[in-house]
């Protein structure tokens, strides 16, 4: 018995004297103002229940049993053992259920405690990763910025010269200027397409997504390359196009569009003709893009969508892209829930992507009286 | 109601090369009239003096950006009413519609093409009259 238990037992047996020999209420709450103090400083309910059982049975003995009379004092002593020993098994019990409550407490209390550091650790560490992150966005486009800064002078530059003193400059001249000019053209559309791509994969970039009519975005993308289809000598024709809703962001369509013509055309040869169709199946609408080019050569069929990929050998010939258009387009139809995809073979190429149709055609206007 | 043709522009870039190829374009191309600020607070200073029909502003600039230069030009008591054009690096759609929704005239990306930078402006010009 711990000191403290050992004089909470000798006043508490005191009171409970008081109170069998003389009665009245002050020795009753005596101990009850002592129970309820070794309460509060922190012993069990169970271990002052005990005190006052042992006290109140050592008490009762000394009273029955009287002066010297050992006998009687050890019978009445076994009698009541046995009387309390039920209420004694069920005190043992429950301080034995004290004690496991009490490990399981320490035990839930260190294992909550483990997982609260452990979600602080992850949550760390995401806020870390978000950090990098921001770092990488704001990295990117300070490039962009520091890049297109430049480019806006040289391309500017070019321009000027070429608009100014262009027929004044000798043929040689010229066509090196032309060739500065279109170059810094496609710096910057890398530029745009790095930095949409990093936008793209951070998700922010914004798509403004609504339902559109297929037809008129079709015929944007198409009339957009004609020009520089027609540079290639290469012709461009839209097919009819079926009344067809789909749920997209124009400019992002037009983008995944462009990026396909642009491809068809610099990969055709000269006097053939690059088609753009659509179709409509049960759920999605199919845009096609097909060429007449050479077809994309075996090996290289896996990686086409990959970032900077470009077939080798002599297809590249024509190819001044950035390597960047298919992987947008890509990442661009799979943010709109679509899917894109090519057949091949040595005669021609389509690249074709779905998407699905916007949810309750019926209720939208057809496409000619929109627009 | 038909707005007089625009003819004075106010052109304000941090980047001096930028800033010579953008004025080229504008008066030897595109015959405007155009007088050039290197900072927002030189573009404050100057600009009352000029009395641009529009002014041409780059966004990304050092020390007062361009927005900041948008609002301290339309409390300012003789610019307050002068059409506002951005100038950036391509924007995002949204971008381009919070630049719209603070009141600009338009945004201009860059690189922009010179030989089409004075009709752009033009069209704005109109469009936004």
């Amino acid at each position: 018995m711990k000191a403290p238990l050992k004089v909470l037992a000798s006043e508490y047996a005191a009171a409970l004297k008081d109170y069998l020999e003389r009665g009245g209420e002050a020795p009753l709450f005596r101990a009850y103002q002592i129970g309820r103090d070794a309460v509060r400083e922190g012993l069990g309910v169970l271990e002052v229940a005990a005190v006052h059982q042992e006290s109140l049975v050592s008490e009762l003995l000394g009273r029955l049993a009287p002066q010297g009379s050992q006998p009687i004092a050890a019978r009445a002593a076994e009698f009541l053992a046995e009387a309390l020993a039920p209420f004694e098994a069920n005190r043992r019990g429950s301080l034995e259920v004290n004690t496991l409550l009490r490990d399981i407490n320490s035990e839930l209390e260190q294992r909550v405690g483990k997982a609260l550091r452990d979600y602080q650790a992850a949550e760390d560490m995401l806020a870390e990763q978000r950090r990098l992150e921001a770092l990488k966005d704001d990295f990117v486009s300070m490039v962009s910025h520091e890049l297109r800064t430049p480019l806006t002078s040289i391309h500017g530059a070019l321009g000027l010269l070429e608009s100014k003193f262009g027929a004044a400059l000798p043929e040689d001249a010229r066509r090196l200027v032309d060739v500065a000019r279109r170059n810094s053209q496609r710096l910057a559309r890398l530029v745009d397409n790095v930095l949409d791509l990093q936008r793209m994969e951070s998700g922010a970039l914004a798509f403004d997504v609504k339902e559109l009519c297929l037809q008129p975005l079709l015929q944007s993308a198409v009339e957009t390359n004609q020009p520089y289809a027609a540079r290639l000598g290469v012709g461009l024709r839209l097919d009819a196009v079926p009344d067809v809703h789909v749920v997209a962001d124009s400019d992002r369509l037009i983008q995944v569009v462009t990026n396909l013509v642009s491809n068809a055309a610099k990969y055709s040869p000269a006097g053939e003709t690059v088609v753009v169709s659509a179709e409509r199946t049960l759920t999605h609408a199919r845009v096609r893009v097909t060429d007449s080019g050479p077809g994309i050569p075996e090996n290289f069929r896996p990686r086409v969508f990959e970032r900077f990929a470009q077939a080798d050998g002599s297809t590249t010939r024509r190819a001044d892209g950035s390597g960047l258009g298919l992987s947008i387009s890509k990442a661009i139809v799979e943010r709109l829930g679509g899917t894109i995809g090519f057949d091949t073979c040595l005669t021609g190429t389509t690249f074709y992507f779905d998407l699905p149709l916007a949810a309750a055609p019926a209720e939208a206007p057809p496409c000619n009286e929109r627009r | 109601v038909q707005r007089a043709p625009l003819k004075r522009v106010l052109l304000v870039e941090d980047d001096p090369d930028v800033r010579l190829v953008a004025a080229l374009a504008l008066t030897d191309l595109g015959g405007l009239t155009v007088e050039v600020c290197g900072s927002a607070r030189e573009a404050l200073e100057v600009g009352p003096g000029f009395g641009p029909d529009m002014i041409l502003l780059d966004v990304m600039m050092p020390d007062m950006d361009g927005v900041a230069a948008f609002h301290a030009m339309r409390a300012h008591a003789a610019l307050h009413a002068t059409p506002v054009v951005f100038m950036t690096a391509r924007a995002q759609p949204h971008e381009v519609a919070r630049y719209r929704a603070l009141g600009s005239l338009g945004v201009v990306t860059k690189p922009f093409e010179p030989e089409t930078l004075a009709d752009t402006l033009r069209g704005l010009w109109r469009d936004g009259g």
